[in-house]
């Protein structure tokens, strides 16, 4: 197979990122969480009405293929409201119910009390604590039980492998 | 290549003021979080944009440093983008360095995120250290840009071949069919 090579100039970010001036690493990091911490409150709102979607019934004829996508985009969106905040178990258990959802036959036949399971443990996630660590830690574990009995044919969840297949390795 | 350790040190500077970025995201409320973020790092970022098809009209006349794009919008999703980005020379945005956020990548578009030319996947959660880091590292990437059958971006082996110790299989057959580009 024929390889074009494009040797790369230097890009405008390239140099500019090392001249005079600039912030600290640590200022930075300092900067960009306190203006994250204005927003928690605002991200727990956003979880809240996306686990409200997930528990609540939906309406009389919904076609199977529209409920996985609804579902699956309120699980999206409870990853990217909690992901800035550290919320890594509620991102844990909303990149599961993501994994089961794409997974799910699209025809019909997706059990969904799976998907009640996990907007409860996340309910549930939200209210607790921050140091409650051991609760915390049991219910992702459970979590991770069902996705391991419910997506046999998984050895790694899609966002893993995605994420292996562009990371540096060194 | 420069190492985590290198280059989040606490006393490291970098400067990113005059960087012309632009987020693309269909959530506001991620626009507004990573909007938040990169004000912490001295970064304005000159153009929030909710669409691929804004972006895409945007990228096609204005200059672009950094390019921050969410991987699953309803019109262009991300990939479709930055693919449409990187065949889109002689536009100067095309080498332009690209990080992908990603929240979830369904398992049928694995491939299209290792193949749409992005410098970088980034699936949450992430933190702000990890998103400075990954910005940082796309500014000093030095990888060349590679066409391969359908594929147009930075060259997606990171290990480094002189570190290689084994047979090399196929070594003659893609240097033999090698055109480099200045």
């Amino acid at each position: 197979m024929t390889v074009i090579t494009h040797v790369q100039r230097r890009s405008r970010l390239a140099e500019m990122v090392d001249r005079p001036g600039g912030v600290s690493v640590g200022v930075a990091l300092a900067q960009a969480q306190a203006n994250l911490g204005g927003l928690r409150d605002q991200a727990c709102a956003i979880i809240a009405d996306n686990i409200a979607v997930l528990l609540a019934e939906p309406a009389p004829g919904t076609i199977e293929a529209l409920r996985l996508d609804l579902a699956y985009s309120a699980s999206n969106q409870i990853i990217d409201a909690a992901s800035p905040f550290a919320m890594d178990d509620l991102c844990t258990a909303a990149k599961g119910l993501c994994d089961l959802l794409d997974a799910a036959p699209r025809q019909g036949g997706f059990d969904w009390r799976i998907a009640t399971v996990h907007a409860q443990a996340m309910k549930l996630l939200l209210s607790l604590p921050t140091d409650a660590a051991a609760p915390r830690a049991a219910i992702v574990d459970n979590l991770a039980e069902v996705l391991k009995r419910k997506l046999p044919a998984a050895p790694q969840t899609a966002h893993q492998t995605a994420h292996q297949a562009v990371q540096p390795t060194a | 290549m420069p190492t985590q350790s290198d280059t989040l040190r606490d006393s490291a500077v970098f400067n990113l003021s005059g960087a012309v970025v632009m987020v693309v995201d269909d959530s506001p409320f991620s626009l507004t979080l990573t909007t938040g973020v990169l004000s912490g790092f001295g970064v304005r970022p000159a153009y929030t944009v909710g669409s691929g098809v804004q972006a895409q009209s945007l990228l096609a006349e204005k200059p672009i440093d950094l390019l921050l794009i969410d991987t699953d919008m309803p019109d262009i999703d991300g990939f479709e983008l930055v693919r449409w980005l990187r065949r889109s020379g002689p536009n100067p945005n095309a080498f332009t360095p690209v990080i992908m956020t990603a929240s979830h990548i369904r398992r049928g578009r694995v491939a299209e995120a290792r193949d749409c030319g992005a410098n970088f996947v980034v699936t949450k959660p992430f933190s702000a250290a990890m998103l400075l880091e990954r910005i940082l590292w796309v500014a000093r990437d030095t990888r060349p840009f590679l066409e391969v059958g359908d594929y147009l971006g930075p060259d997606r082996r990171f290990v480094r071949p002189e570190l290689y110790e084994g047979e090399e299989r196929r070594a003659d057959r893609l240097r033999n069919n090698m055109v480099e580009f200045a």
